[in-house]
């Protein structure tokens, strides 16, 4: 139980250790102990699951204060790890999905001259999840969730040498940010609510909260989830960034990071509980986030895009349940979506890998005669994702859809879009997996492949796997000729992918609904969470059941008609405006960069307004009064002693104002 | 009877023996130790390089100022002890207070001049202005800053702010060879001059008010009086506010500011950031928190606050358009001193408690900041914009690093001291009442986060021009680069001994908020 | 009317006219002499007061040393002319400064007259005083006991005043630096100047670096009375137009 701490140490010392040698010991060494740093941590995670495990329910909750950070009187802040259930099913997650996506990136990176860095960054990143999930107060998580973040922002720009293309890695930014507003006011408001910020006490204190509080404190952190779990309106940034390494796509932005928004959320459930109509929009925000994302996915050609906008669909389900208090649907989702989700990011990886850093979809096809072992992984991830049993995602979506379908009001509503969403997801990625394995021919042979027209929209992405192969050495650069003979990537790049489509396809072991011993996911994360609903009688769910398997394989068979028999166009389905994903980016791009750019510029050039500023609106012409100050010699010393006379004058009106009389 | 002797008798009636009903205060040299050394140390350096002239080693000013600095800190350690035994008290004819408050106060001072004596160690050869002048202006400001820190009445605050401001004015100016200096030097003296004035007039009419200039007989009067008419008061306060929020470079007497933090040689930049501030917030508090405020908070506090705010949006939004680096920081330095603002405005033992704090942390980020600015700017401070950081981590990795961890702190990332500083005067101002104040604070610090990532972003993911001149880091700067960004972890991890001690040095001095 | 009515009225005259002097004079040697005025002024207003010690040096060490001191500089400078001070062009600006300064003194004003008939909080602070202590020798007690760590640490601030005079007078060691920021090199003059200099904000860096290479000759520095005349945005149109 003391051993708790070791689990972020290990990922902080290999941070350390590669900070300050990694250079030195190269690759693959530093490839070798960073991924060392994370299996010693999903080794201690073990045993204090195991530990803990053995605990009498209700009881398993351990907090272990490292020291006193802040020890104010009025407000005590200390440096503690808090075990318990939930935080250990998130580490056990992190730490083994992140240990598999480091052997893999010790294949995928060879041979990058910033090898050492990258493995650096990526222990970093580990670390800082770790103290997310495992703090035991909001400001601890906070360090947590600002520490993924800049490891997310350098690693999306890992590549990134020109500064044209650092734009993926500001958006990340500038959208996460927003959340942080709503994650910092959050944590003040819960913080004069409850005179406190730690996890254990709001909890025995939240159920005495107003309704009103309660509804406030959840908006404020589901904005905060919004811009890290990539849900509207500030999912923009997860798309662009795809321009990072492909590991990185698959461990922060798929399994790990993007999870933290679910994860904040169900940290605070006992809020959630009484914040009312909070979650019917953390539900809705959910849904057409799904179905939106879906959409998007559908016009997509680079392979990462359809991944990137398949990943802000799922994370929608998992706002779907956590908005309809089904918390244990949305962390069971979170595992298996990491899992398969991983596991084609990782997948793709290995396509990419093989085909010479290529992205675009359309410059694939029959790939399957070429990488088996890729082919097969990848099949089982595509089963898991789409919903069809007894794979993994379907035993997850389906637990959401279910609760989904019980809320009130509009449940049912909710549980439409859902299947929509659902439906289109078999659909994309089936569209993913014809394009890349199957299809008539070997596109990248044909001639047509040199000329493929740019996809609208699609532009940000070019720039960047161009500028990164511009500035990248040549093994990452495009030379994807006809003659080019791709075969599967190397053993350690495959072994994680098989490890992961094990557990993708077995995933659903954790939760499943026919007997409540079954329930094991249930079971363990029961005492952490307050008002968890109940799911629909099993009748109902078995209705609902088939319906989501009918239209998983009506999705299946709809794409199929598409791209394998070419029954429809394609680019009907493939609207410009499912391509630019509604526009939606676009629309904040113009407004940022217009109206948005002209407020910035305006509160920017306040400091000057204040005081020049009110002469040129009122004076009028600055063109005349340019003309007129020719040749005069003035100064700004009297500007800013104007600014001060003003300041006093005021200043001694309101002495003036308050004087008795 | 010798000769000697009478004329020793004689001397001790002439000198010593005052005439009848003439009470001269005792003066307790030792209760202002700190104070003498930091005098006696410019004095003493000042004499004897005018004596010895060149055959003065170079290293001798430094080590000397250095030494002086550390020694004025040790001299708070005794007085610590008594401070603890016997409580407050005020010495030299009710002139000087010796508290924790203004020991606490006088070490960060110590802090200050050891940095900038670091600092000026390698940046004064390099510009070719070596002279031992800089480090006796240093000396005597510094002694002017624990001079304000330590008034305990309105005269003496006076004079040693206008100790504090002109060694700062002439240091400013004193860059010869740069014009901007010059130009920053003469702004700076003639809107101090101007804003001094104001601060006078409410030092009179607060006198004219209540009677007297001494502090705890101002708030011993307040506290037994009850004015018929406060109007000479409100006035008072109204002007003596402009004076130090002009020195504090609150919004909107900061214009000053980014002129001068650019064009005043960096090492200096980063002196005034800590010393000078310190010393005119130490003013503030001990006037409005110390003497007005438990009688008069309702009336200075909306001022306080509007101050506040106005810096707090100004200081964040003005920087994030900037692109010289020295401007950004300047700028920065309004938006922090519209959060230690916060701590004024608690009015409360909390809230002096968290501005202390504050000020300590900001004088470890300042100093360094400023360092890692000093070595870009090389020979002649040519390289002060933000293109000038273009791929600094790959050109020099360890000083990058340095700055990212200083400018995080800055922008009050958890883990560095600068979080815990924002921390504490936030929860204090809402201790106090002023909710809406703190979520401005705390919106513009996440403003004010843009401006520091993005010299963060600009270091490390732009590439460096072609040609990037090689950059020399000398010892003494890499001394003053350590030591601020061991400060700025070491308060930001493990922050009890330093907090608890600014608790107890104000435990006793300001009455607390109800 | 009473006498000491009658003095402080003509002594506020001349202290408030010779002010007003030092700000509108065109002629640095009228400025200086108008501050003579001032301070004569107020030494009249300290012998109304009884206070004949003040009032003597006031005379001796204002009047007599600093202004004179003031007439050299200005004189040896060879400035002794009429500066061409230009109003400010903004109207509205010179008339926001005109109001200002009087909104403040219409403040001060009704602050010291709201105070009423005690100014003073403090009864034994307005009581009379024993006329049979001299005034040197109240004046000597207050210096040397309540204010007398005031009093010593003056001395402090006379160094720092010797110091910096002395440094900032001395020779510079090299050519400036920095000129290439002042394109015609004129810009020297920004030291006797109010010019706006290279230090202004970003948004017109570029601007202001051409502007300062205009002429540098320039108003008096701490003529803070007379509006000012140009902001940025329009030191940016100087230029391009």
């Amino acid at each position: 139980m003391e051993l708790i701490w070791l689990i972020p140490a290990f990922p902080v010392l290999g941070f350390v250790l590669l900070a300050a040698l990694g250079r030195r010991i190269g690759d693959p060494g530093a490839g070798a102990l960073g991924t060392l740093a994370v299996v010693g941590s999903f080794a201690a995670s073990v045993a204090v699951a195991l530990t803990l495990a053995q605990e009498p329910e209700g009881s398993r909750q351990v907090t272990q204060t490292l020291w006193a950070w802040i020890p104010a009187d009025s407000f005590q802040v200390s440096f503690g790890l808090l075990a318990d259930e939930l935080s250990l099913m998130m580490c056990l997650f992190i730490t083994g999905v992140g240990a598999l996506i480091h052997v893999y990136a010790i294949g995928y990176m060879k041979g990058d001259p910033d090898y050492a860095r990258f493995f650096t960054y990526l222990n970093l990143f580990i670390a800082s999840m770790l103290l997310l999930v495992l703090g035991d107060n909001l400001i601890l998580t906070f360090l947590g969730w600002e520490g993924v973040g800049a490891c997310s922002y350098l690693l999306i720009s890992f590549w990134f040498t020109e500064p044209a293309n650092a734009s993926a890695g500001k958006k990340a930014f500038v959208t996460n940010r927003i959340g942080d507003f709503g994650y910092m006011l959050g944590t003040f408001l819960v913080f004069v609510t409850f005179g406190t910020i730690d996890y254990l006490q709001i909890d025995q204190a939240a159920p005495g909260v107003s309704a009103g509080t309660a509804t406030a404190i959840a908006l404020l952190f589901f904005l905060a989830a919004t811009g890290k779990s990539a849900q509207l309106p500030l999912f923009v940034w997860l798309p662009d960034a795809m321009a990072g390494p492909t590991p990185v796509s698959a461990l922060i932005h798929a399994a790990t990071m993007v999870t933290s928004g679910v994860f904040l959320l169900t940290r605070l459930s006992p809020i959630l509980e009484a914040a009312g109509w909070a979650n019917d929009l953390i539900a809705w925000v959910g849904a057409i986030t799904a179905l939106l994302a879906a959409g998007a996915a559908v016009a997509q050609n680079d392979i990462k895009k359809v991944l990137a906008y398949s990943t802000v669909s799922q994370l929608g389900f998992m706002f779907i349940a956590i908005g309809s208090q089904n918390y244990v649907g949305a962390l069971f989702h979170m595992i298996t979506h990491a899992f398969f989700k991983a596991l084609l990011f990782l997948g793709a990886g290995a396509v990419i890998y093989s085909m010479a850093h290529e992205q675009d979809m359309r410059r694939y096809g029959q790939l399957r005669r070429y990488l088996p072992v890729t082919f097969a992984t990848m099949f089982i991830g595509w089963l898991a994702i789409s919903g069809i049993p007894p794979f993994s995602g379907f035993w997850s979506k389906d637990e959401i859809l279910a609760g989904s379908f019980q809320v009130q009001p509009a449940g049912q509503l909710l549980w439409v879009a859902g299947i929509i969403a659902a439906v289109l997801t078999a659909f994309y990625m089936t569209r993913l997996m014809l394009m890349t394995f199957a299809g008539g021919t070997e596109q990248w042979r044909t001639p047509a492949a040199e000329s493929l027209p740019e996809v609208p929209g699609d532009d940000h992405t070019d720039d960047h796997t161009d500028a990164h192969a511009g500035a990248h050495d040549d093994h990452h650069a495009h030379h994807l000729t006809p003659e080019h003979n791709p075969k599967d990537a190397p053993v350690i790049m495959l072994a994680p992918l098989v490890i992961l489509a094990v557990f993708a396809a077995l995933a659903g072991l954790l939760n499943l609904p026919f007997a409540d011993q079954l329930h094991f996911l249930d079971h363990w994360v029961e005492p952490v969470l307050e008002g968890q609903s109940g799911l629909p009688s099993a009748a109902v769910q078995w209705g609902l059941a088939l319906v989501s398997i009918v239209g998983a394989l009506l999705g299946v068979w709809f794409s199929w008609r598409v791209y394998q028999q070419h029954r429809v166009d394609r680019a009907k389905l493939e609207q410009p405006v499912l391509a630019h994903a509604w526009y939606i980016d676009d629309s904040y791009a113009r407004v940022a960069g217009g109206p948005g750019e002209a407020a910035f510029q305006g509160l920017a050039d306040f400091d000057h307004e204040v005081v020049d500023g009110a002469v040129r609106g009122v004076g009028g012409v600055t063109q005349q009064a340019g003309e007129a100050v020719r040749g005069i010699q003035t100064g700004f010393v009297r500007s800013y002693a104007f600014g001060i006379g003003i300041g006093a004058v005021a200043l001694v009106l309101f002495a003036v104002v308050r004087m008795s009389l | 009877m010798s000769g000697p002797s009478v004329l020793a008798a004689a001397l001790q009636d002439v000198l010593i023996e005052p005439a009848p009903g003439f009470e001269v205060p005792s003066i307790d040299w030792a209760g202002i130790a700190p104070n003498l050394i930091l005098m006696l140390g410019s004095i003493l350096l000042l004499t004897v390089v005018s004596v010895l002239k060149r055959r003065v080693p170079s290293w001798f000013a430094p080590v000397w100022t250095i030494s002086a600095a550390v020694a004025a800190g040790c001299a708070v350690v005794p007085l610590w002890q008594r401070f603890a035994d016997t409580g407050p008290e005020t010495l030299v004819g009710g002139a000087v207070g010796l508290d924790g408050f203004s020991l606490f106060a006088t070490v960060v001072v110590c802090i200050a001049v050891v940095f900038v004596a670091l600092l000026l160690a390698d940046y004064l050869p390099r510009e070719s202005l070596e002279s031992p002048e800089w480090y006796v202006l240093v000396l005597l400001s510094a002694s002017g800053a624990v001079t304000m820190a330590s008034a305990d009445d309105l005269i003496v605050l006076f004079v040693g702010l206008e100790i504090l401001s002109v060694a700062a004015y002439v240091m400013t100016a004193m860059h010869r060879r740069r014009v901007t200096s010059q130009e920053a030097g003469l702004k700076y003296f003639v809107l101090g001059a101007f804003s001094s004035a104001f601060l006078l007039y409410g030092i009179a009419l607060t006198y004219g008010a209540t009677g007297s200039t001494n502090l705890a007989e101002i708030q011993a009067f307040l506290a037994g009086d009850v004015v018929t008419q406060n109007a000479l008061l409100l006035g008072g306060l109204a002007f003596m506010l402009v004076g130090l929020g002009f020195k504090v470079g609150a919004v909107p007497f900061h214009s000053w500011a980014p002129d001068v933090y650019q064009g005043a040689p960096t090492p200096i930049s980063g002196y005034m950031a800590g010393a000078v501030k310190l010393g005119a917030f130490a003013a503030l508090l001990r006037v409005f928190v110390v003497a007005f405020g438990p009688a008069y908070r309702q009336e200075w506090q909306p001022l306080v606050a509007v101050l506040a705010v106005l810096s707090l949006v100004v200081g964040a939004f003005a920087a994030i358009s900037q692109t010289n680096v020295k401007r950004m920081l300047a700028y920065s330095s309004i938006n922090h001193a519209g959060f230690i603002l916060l701590g004024v405005l608690a009015a409360s033992a909390a809230g002096t408690e968290s501005a202390l704090f504050y000020l300590l942390a900001y004088t470890f980020m300042a100093a360094g900041s400023f360092a890692v600015v000093t070595v870009v700017g090389r020979t002649g401070e040519h390289r002060q914009s933000l293109e000038d950081y273009r791929g600094l981590a790959s050109v020099r990795p360890g000083l990058a690093l340095v700055f990212t961890v200083l400018l995080l702190s800055q922008a009050g990332v958890p883990l560095t001291v600068g979080f815990l500083a924002k921390l504490y005067v936030v929860t204090a101002a809402v201790e106090s009442g002023f909710d809406w104040v703190a979520v401005v604070a705390m919106l513009t610090a996440v403003v004010s986060a843009f401006m520091y990532l993005r010299i963060v972003a600009t270091m490390y993911f732009a590439d460096a021009p072609e040609g990037a001149p090689a950059l020399r880091i000398p010892a003494a700067t890499g001394v003053a680069l350590g030591l601020s960004v061991v400060g700025v972890l070491l308060l930001g991890i493990v922050p009890g001994p330093v907090s608890d001690w600014a608790n107890e040095a104000v435990a006793q001095l300001v009455v607390a908020a109800p | 009317m009473r006498v000491e009515v009658f003095t402080f009225l003509v002594a506020g005259a001349i202290c408030v006219g010779g002010a007003l002097g030092v700000v509108l004079f065109r002629n640095p040697v009228h400025n200086a002499l108008s501050l003579v005025a001032t301070l004569f002024g107020v030494a009249v207003l300290f012998i109304a007061q009884e206070a004949y010690f003040l009032a003597a040096i006031q005379v001796i060490v204002y009047a007599g040393a600093i202004v004179i001191l003031f007439l050299f500089v200005i004189m040896l400078l060879g400035v002794d002319q009429a500066e061409a001070i230009e109003r400010d062009p903004f109207r509205l600006r010179r008339t926001i400064t005109v109001l200002g300064g009087a909104v403040l003194l219409a403040g001060s004003v009704a602050i010291l007259l709201a105070a009423g008939q005690r100014t003073t909080g403090r009864e034994a602070a307005t009581a009379p005083l024993d006329p049979a202590v001299p005034d040197v020798e109240r004046l000597g007690r207050a210096i040397f006991t309540d204010y007398v760590f005031a009093f010593e640490i003056t001395a402090l601030l006379l160094t720092v005043a010797v110091v910096g005079a002395v440094v900032l007078t001395r020779r510079s060691t090299g050519t400036p630096i920095d000129l290439e920021e002042f394109p015609d090199g004129s810009a020297y003059d920004v030291w006797v100047s109010d010019h706006p200099g290279a230090l202004v904000d970003e948004d017109t860096a570029d601007a202001d670096a051409d502007a300062d290479g205009e002429d540098g000759s320039g108003d008096d520095a701490t003529d803070t009375g007379d509006a000012d005349g140009q902001d940025d945005e329009s030191a940016d149109s100087e230029v391009t137009s």
